[in-house]
C-alpha cells in the first residue's frame, strides 16, 4: 500500500491515550483511514469524540500511543505501546505456563526432564517474541527520526545536482559564480533544516487565541520560513506580500497587529501562515466555527480556491455537517474515539448505515421552517442498539468505499439495507 | 393587530456607545412587539445590534451606553426607566438570559451545584414574598370594588362584614387547596421518576451491563417512600407499604449477594462478579412499576374544591374516596356554601370596575383630545404644559381597569413617557442654539485648516438638534397612542365578557397563591438541579454537581448556564447565541429542551443567532437586523420562503445546505463603521442590487403582507424588478417540492 502514489496520508490503527489518574483515557482508539492526494477528507463527530486529537496526533503535537501514520509512503509517526503490550502479554503467558509446569508434584525423572525441556522451549519462544517486538520498537523510534533526515538529504541531493550543473556552466564568470554560490549556500541551509512534517500544516479553530498578540502579521506569517533557516529579508517580504494577496488581504496589513483585524481577516492570517510553507496537506481544525455567517462563506470559498490553486489536500475537521457535506469528498464519522462510518459524502448522506450516523444526520438544522418543525431526532443509545457480547465488531467494508464499524450480524443487516 | 397578548414591546429604541473615537450608534430606532408564548428570532452578523437590544431589555447595558430614546414596555413598566431595585426583581426571575460566553456568567470559585441552586433558593424566597404582596393587593382591590359596587346597589343584599368574610375565606381555603395540590404533585413526580429509574435498571440488567444495583435500589426506595401522599395513594396504601417492605428486603439481599461475591472474587480471581439485579428483584420492580402506573392513571382530584371542603370540615377525610366521587361531593358543598355567592359578588365587582373605567375612559378621551390640540397649537410655557400633563395623567390613571389581569402597558407608562417628552422639548429649545454655535465654530475651524492646505484627520461631530416641531410631534404621538388604545377599548366594550374575566381573575389569584405556598428546601433544590443537569445532557450529574466550572469543557459549561437560566422558570427567556459553540447533537437536544419548556410554561423566547437552521427550527417570527436597524420582519415561513431584503438573500445564500454544490455567494466587505453611519441604506455598499437612492436615503418599511415588512427600496413601486438570486430560488423550490421531507 505504501507504494500507492494516490494515497498521500495513511493512518493505520492510530491510538492516542491520555493518562487520567490510574486509567487511560482512550481519546482515539484504533482509527484507520487514508487520504488521497488532492481530496478533502471531512472528519465529523460530537465534541470530545477525538477528531481534533486525531488531527493533532498526525501533526505530532501529541506523542502517538500506538499505530502508524504514513505520509507520502514514509512513516512519520509510530507508536510503540502495542509492541510493549505484546511483550508484557507474552511474558505473562509464559510465566503462567512455567508456573503450572513447576507446580506438578510427584513426577519421575523422565517427566522432570521433559518439563525442563518444555520450560526451555517456552523461554526460547518468549525470547523470539521479545526480540521481534524490540526490533519493531527500535525501528519505530529510528524511523520517525530518520524520516526527516532522509527528507532533508533528498532535498540537498536535488539541490546539489541542480547547482552542480549551473556552477559548471558559470565557470569563468567570477561575478556570476559568486552570486550562484551565495544562493546555493542559503538554499542548502534551508534544505538541511527542512523536515518532512512541515509539509503538513494546520489551521486552528480560534483565530484570536492562535495568533501571538505581540507579533506583527509579517512576523507571524514569516515565522515558519525563519525557523526553516531563511535569512534573506527581501525574499521573506516578497513571500509574505504574495501570500497576503493570495488570501485576500493587502500589503499594508503586514505591519499591523492581530487585534486590529476582524474575525474573518484573522482567520485569513492563520491560513496565510499555514500556506506560506507550501504544504501538500492542510489540517483545518474547525476553521469556521468561530466566525460570523457572512464571513464563513468567505473563508470556505477561500479554502476552496486555495485548494484548486495550490493542489492542496485537506483534512477538514468540523461539527457543522452541512458545511462538511459541501466541502468534503469523503467523510469519516467518529464516535467516542472510534471511526464508526466512512464513505463518500454523497453516499454517506444518502445511505447512512451506522445508527450513530443516522442520529447525527437527523440532528442537522436546515434553513427550512416547515421541515424543521416536523424534524424528529433519532436518539442513539449504544447499549440498546448493539449487542457485542457474542461477536466483537470491527471496521468492515459494506459496499465499495463505504466502511462501517459492525459485527457479523450487523454486516448482514447493513448489506440488506443498502440493497 | 392580532389578539395575542403582547408580552413586551420595544418602541423606537435607540442606543449609542460613548467611545474614544466618537459615538457608536449601535441600535438605530427599532420597534417590535413580542407576544406571549412565541419565539422571536433576531438574526444578523455580529455588531448588528442584536445583543445590544437584548442587553437593554435585561437592563445590563454597558456603562458607556446611552439610551437615546424609545421605550421597552413590560408588565406596565418601562424597563429603560425603572430603578435598579425594580429591575433586580425582574431580572433572572421574569426575564432570564443565556449568554453567548458561558465563562462570563459562571463564578470560577463556586461549585456548579451551588451556582445552580443559589438562584433557585433566593428567588423562591423573594417569590413567596412577592406573591404574597400581589395576592393581597389584588384581593384588597377586589374587596374594595365589591364594597363600592354593593354600596351603590343597595338591593344587592351584601353587607361590608359579609364581603370581608368572603375575602378572608377565599384567601384561607385557596392557600389550603394549593398546599394539598403541591403535595399531590410532588408524589406524582416521584412516581414518574421512580418508573423511569426502574425501567432503566431493568433495561441495563437485561442488556447485561454493569450497573450499581445498590445505588439504584436506594434511589427507587427513596422515591417509593416519597409517593406517600394521602390523595395520590388513595385506597392503595396497603399495597404500597407491602412494596416498601419487599423492596427493603430485596435491597438487603442484593447487598449480601454483592458482599458474598466480593469474597468469592478474592478467592477465585477477577471476572467472577458482574453486578446486576437478580431475577426476583426484577420481578418485584415490575410489580412496583405496575402499581405506580396504575396510580398515575387514576383521575385527578380537584383540589380547589377539596381545599374548601377540608377547610370547612377538617375532620372528614375525602382521600379514601375515588376522585370522581370526592370531586362531586366537594363541588356541591363548595357551590352551595360559598362559591355561587362569591362568584356573583365578584361579577358585580368586575362589571362595576369595568363600567367605571369605561366612563372614565370617555372622560379621558376628551381630555386627551384637548391636550393634543393644546400641544399642536404650540406656544406654551413650562408651567402650563406641566399642569396639563398632570391633569391628563390623572384621568388616564383613573381610566385604567384595575381588576384587569393583563396590564395595559401603554396606559400604565403613559405619565412618565409624556413627562419625558415635554422635558425633552424644553431642553432642546435651550440646547439647540448651543449646538448650532458649536457646530459652526467647529466647521469654521476645520475649513480654516483646510484652507491652509493642512490635512485634517478629524471629523466634525454632527449636531444633535431636534426641532421643536418634531418634538411636539413625538409628544402628540405619545398622547395619540393612548387615545387610540382607549378608543379601541371603548369600541370593544360591547364584547365584554364578565364571566370570562371572573375566571381569569380567579386563575390569576390561584397562580399567585401557588407562588406563596411553594417552598423550596436546599434538598429539593439539589434534586431539582440534578434533574435539570440531566435534562440539559450532563452525564453523571450527581458527581458533576460538586465540581468547579474549570473542570467542565466549553459545551458542558454552556449547558450549565442554560440549566441556571431555566431553573428560575422565567417569563421571558433571552437566548444570545446559546448553541453556537455546541455540536449538532447537543444543540438539537438543547433546542428540544427549550421548545419543551416553551410549550409547558407558555414561555416567550427571544432567540438571537446567526445559524439559519436553528432559526428555522425555533422561530415563529424573525427579525433580520443589520447595522442597528431591522431590515426585514415577518413570520418564519415568510422570511424563508419569500425573502425580500437583499441582506436576507445574502445571508441565506452564504450558508451551504445539504444539496448545495455551487460556489457560495459570500457577502463582500465588512459592516459599516457605526461611528459615522451611512446616510442611506447601511447595506448599500455591500449590496449587489444597490440603486443610487440607496446611498442617499434610508428606505422606509414596506409592507409585503400584514405580518411581513422589509426596508428596501426594491419594494418601491418604481423600482426595477430584481430577481431573487438563483441559489435561493432553487433552494426554495427544492424545499417546497419536498414539503418538509428531506433525505427520504
Amino acid at each position: 500500500m505504501e507504494n500507492n502514489h494516490d494515497v498521500l496520508l495513511k493512518v493505520d490503527h492510530l491510538c492516542q491515550y491520555f493518562r487520567l489518574g490510574r486509567k487511560d483515557l482512550k481519546a482515539v482508539d484504533d482509527v484507520s483511514f487514508e487520504i488521497k492526494r488532492g481530496e478533502t477528507f471531512g472528519l465529523v463527530g460530537e465534541s470530545g469524540c477525538g477528531k481534533t486529537t486525531t488531527g493533532r496526533t498526525i501533526i505530532k503535537l501529541n506523542n502517538i500511543t500506538s499505530g502508524n501514520v504514513y505520509f507520502k509512503g514514509q512513516r512519520i509517526c509510530a507508536g510503540i505501546r502495542s509492541y510493549k503490550d505484546e511483550i508484557s502479554n507474552a511474558r505473562r503467558a509464559a510465566a503462567k505456563k512455567i508456573k503450572a509446569l513447576r507446580a506438578e508434584k510427584d513426577v519421575d525423572e523422565a517427566r522432570k526432564l521433559a518439563i525442563s525441556e518444555e520450560i526451555k522451549k517456552i523461554n526460547e519462544e518468549l525470547g523470539a517474541i521479545v526480540d521481534k517486538n524490540r526490533a519493531l520498537i527500535q525501528d519505530a523510534r529510528s524511523n520517525s527520526k530518520a524520516v526527516d533526515k532522509q527528507y532533508s538529504e533528498s532535498l540537498v541531493e536535488e539541490l546539489e545536482a541542480e547547482y552542480a550543473e549551473k556552477i559548471s556552466a558559470a565557470t569563468g564568470d567570477p561575478e556570476k559564480l559568486k552570486v550562484l554560490n551565495r544562493e546555493y549556500k542559503s538554499r542548502i541551509r534551508v534544505a538541511k533544516k527542512s523536515r518532512l512534517i512541515t509539509q503538513i500544516q494546520m489551521i486552528f479553530q480560534d483565530p484570536i487565541a492562535s495568533l501571538d498578540p505581540r507579533m506583527t502579521v509579517r512576523d507571524i506569517i514569516a515565522e515558519g520560513l525563519v525557523i526553516n533557516g531563511v535569512t534573506d529579508k527581501k525574499y521573506i517580504n516578497e513571500k509574505v506580500y504574495e501570500i497576503l494577496e493570495t488570501v485576500g488581504l493587502v500589503r499594508e496589513h503586514a505591519d499591523r497587529y492581530p487585534h486590529e483585524f476582524s474575525g474573518g481577516q484573522r482567520q485569513r492570517i492563520g491560513i496565510a501562515r499555514a500556506v506560506i510553507m507550501r504544504p501538500e496537506m492542510i489540517i483545518a481544525d474547525e476553521p469556521i466555527s468561530a466566525l460570523d455567517v457572512s464571513i464563513q462563506a468567505q473563508v470556505i470559498n477561500l479554502l476552496n480556491d486555495l485548494k484548486e490553486q495550490l493542489g492542496l489536500t485537506i483534512l477538514f475537521i468540523a461539527h457543522d455537517l452541512s458545511v462538511v457535506k459541501y466541502f468534503s469528498d469523503r467523510i469519516g464519522v467518529m464516535y467516542f474515539g472510534r471511526m464508526v462510518e466512512l464513505a463518500d459524502s454523497d453516499e454517506l448522506f444518502k445511505n447512512p448505515l451506522h445508527p450513530y450516523t443516522r442520529s447525527l444526520l437527523s440532528a442537522i438544522p436546515l434553513p427550512d421552517p416547515v421541515y424543521e418543525k416536523k424534524r424528529v431526532r433519532i436518539h442513539y443509545n449504544p447499549i440498546a442498539e448493539h449487542d457485542y457480547s457474542v461477536n466483537a465488531p470491527s471496521f468492515r467494508e459494506i459496499t465499495p468505499g463505504h466502511f462501517v464499524y459492525c459485527n457479523d450480524a450487523e454486516e448482514e443487516k447493513y448489506k440488506q439495507m443498502v440493497k | 393587530m392580532n389578539n395575542k397578548e403582547v408580552k413586551l414591546s420595544v418602541n423606537n429604541l435607540k442606543i449609542s456607545f460613548r467611545t474614544d473615537a466618537g459615538k457608536v450608534q449601535a441600535v438605530r430606532d427599532i420597534s417590535f412587539d413580542f407576544y406571549k408564548g412565541e419565539t422571536l428570532a433576531i438574526v444578523g452578523e455580529s455588531g448588528s445590534g442584536k445583543s445590544v437590544t437584548s442587553k437593554a431589555i435585561m437592563g445590563i447595558s454597558a456603562v458607556n451606553a446611552i439610551h437615546e430614546g424609545g421605550e421597552i414596555l413590560y408588565d406596565g413598566q418601562d424597563l429603560l426607566r425603572i430603578p435598579e431595585e425594580e429591575m433586580h426583581k425582574l431580572r433572572g426571575d421574569k426575564i432570564a438570559m443565556i449568554f453567548q460566553d458561558p465563562l462570563s456568567s459562571l463564578n470560577p470559585i463556586m461549585r456548579i451545584g451551588k451556582q445552580i441552586t443559589e438562584a433557585m433558593l433566593l428567588k423562591n424566597k423573594a417569590n413567596r414574598k412577592e406573591g404574597r404582596a400581589t395576592f393581597n393587593k389584588m384581593l384588597a382591590i377586589l374587596s374594595d370594588t365589591m364594597k363600592k359596587a354593593t354600596a351603590e346597589k343597595s338591593d344587592s343584599g351584601y353587607s361590608v362584614e359579609q364581603i370581608e368574610q368572603y375575602i378572608k375565606t377565599f384567601d384561607n381555603f385557596n392557600i389550603q387547596a394549593i398546599k394539598l395540590e403541591n403535595s399531590y404533585n410532588a408524589a406524582r413526580t416521584a412516581a414518574e421518576e421512580m418508573i423511569s429509574a426502574i425501567e432503566d435498571l431493568i433495561f441495563l440488567t437485561e442488556k447485561k451491563q454493569k450497573v450499581d444495583v445498590g445505588a439504584k435500589l436506594a434511589f427507587i426506595s427513596r422515591k417509593l417512600k416519597e409517593i406517600d401522599d394521602k390523595y395520590f395513594v388513595s385506597g392503595n396504601a396497603e399495597i404500597l407499604s407491602k412494596h416498601v417492605l419487599a423492596l427493603d428486603e430485596a435491597k438487603r439481599a442484593e447487598r449480601n449477594k454483592f458482599k458474598a461475591s466480593d469474597f468469592v472474587k478474592k478467592l477465585v480471581g477477577a471476572g467472577a462478579t458482574k453486578k446486576e439485579a437478580s431475577a426476583e428483584t426484577v420481578e418485584l420492580l415490575k410489580a412496583i412499576k405496575a402499581t405506580a402506573e396504575k396510580l398515575l392513571d387514576e383521575p385527578k382530584y380537584n383540589f380547589f374544591r377539596i381545599g374548601y371542603y377540608v377547610y370547612k370540615k377538617p375532620e372528614t377525610d375525602l382521600s379514601r374516596m375515588p376522585a370522581d366521587e370526592a370531586n362531586e361531593i366537594a363541588i356541591k358543598f363548595l357551590s352551595e356554601d360559598y362559591m355561587d355567592s362569591f362568584l356573583a359578588l365578584e361579577k358585580i365587582a368586575i362589571q362595576y370596575s369595568f363600567n367605571k373605567s369605561f366612563e372614565n375612559k370617555k372622560i379621558a378621551v376628551t381630555e386627551l383630545r384637548n391636550a393634543i390640540d393644546f400641544f399642536k397649537r404650540g406656544d406654551f410655557t413650562a408651567q402650563e404644559a406641566d399642569a396639563l400633563c398632570k391633569r391628563v395623567n390623572k384621568s388616564v390613571v383613573e381610566a385604567i381597569d384595575k381588576l384587569a389581569v393583563i396590564k395595559d402597558n401603554v396606559a400604565y407608562t403613559f405619565g412618565g413617557a409624556l413627562e419625558r417628552e415635554i422635558k425633552k422639548y424644553f431642553f432642546y429649545i435651550k440646547n439647540n442654539a448651543k449646538e448650532e454655535a458649536r457646530f459652526a465654530s467647529q466647521t469654521a475651524k476645520r475649513d480654516a485648516l483646510l484652507a491652509k492646505g493642512k490635512t485634517v484627520d478629524w471629523k466634525i461631530v454632527p449636531k444633535s438638534i431636534i426641532e421643536p416641531e418634531k418634538q411636539i410631534e413625538s409628544i402628540v404621538s405619545v398622547l395619540s397612542r393612548v387615545l387610540g388604545r382607549f378608543n379601541a377599548d371603548i369600541e370593544a366594550a360591547g364584547s365584554f365578557d364578565a364571566d370570562k374575566r371572573c375566571v381569569e381573575l380567579i386563575d390569576y389569584l390561584k397562580e399567585k397563591a401557588s407562588q406563596v405556598v411553594y417552598t423550596l428546601t436546599p434538598r429539593i433544590a439539589k434534586e431539582k438541579a440534578i434533574k435539570l443537569m440531566e435534562e440539559v445532557g450532563i452525564p453523571e450529574a450527581r458527581m458533576r454537581y460538586r465540581q468547579y466550572p474549570f473542570e467542565f469543557s466549553g459545551g458542558m459549561r454552556q449547558r450549565i448556564v442554560i440549566a441556571i437560566a431555566l431553573s428560575a422558570n422565567p417569563d421571558i427567556l433571552i437566548c444570545d447565541e446559546p448553541t453556537t459553540a455546541l455540536d449538532v447533537t447537543i444543540q438539537a437536544q438543547i433546542l428540544e429542551l427549550i421548545n419543551k419548556l416553551k410549550r409547558e410554561h407558555n414561555l416567550s423566547i427571544i432567540f438571537i443567532t446567526h445559524d439559519l437552521g436553528v432559526v428555522a427550527n425555533m422561530a415563529d417570527r424573525i427579525a433580520v437586523m443589520y447595522a442597528g436597524k431591522i431590515v426585514e420582519y415577518g413570520t418564519a415561513e415568510e422570511v424563508f420562503y419569500n425573502p425580500q431584503h437583499p441582506y436576507t438573500w445574502a445571508l441565506l445564500s452564504s450558508m451551504p445546505d445539504l444539496d448545495t454544490n455551487e460556489k457560495l455567494d459570500s457577502i463582500p466587505g465588512t459592516p459599516p463603521n457605526m461611528i459615522y453611519p451611512p446616510v442611506g441604506d447601511a447595506f448599500a455598499e455591500r449590496n449587489k442590487y444597490a440603486m443610487e437612492i440607496d446611498f442617499e436615503m434610508q428606505p422606509p418599511m414596506y409592507e409585503v403582507s400584514p405580518t411581513h415588512y422589509a426596508a428596501t427600496w426594491l419594494l418601491h413601486p418604481n423600482a426595477p424588478k430584481v430577481e431573487i438570486p438563483k441559489i435561493i430560488t432553487e433552494r426554495i423550490k427544492r424545499m417546497k417540492e419536498r414539503g418538509g421531507n428531506h433525505g427520504e
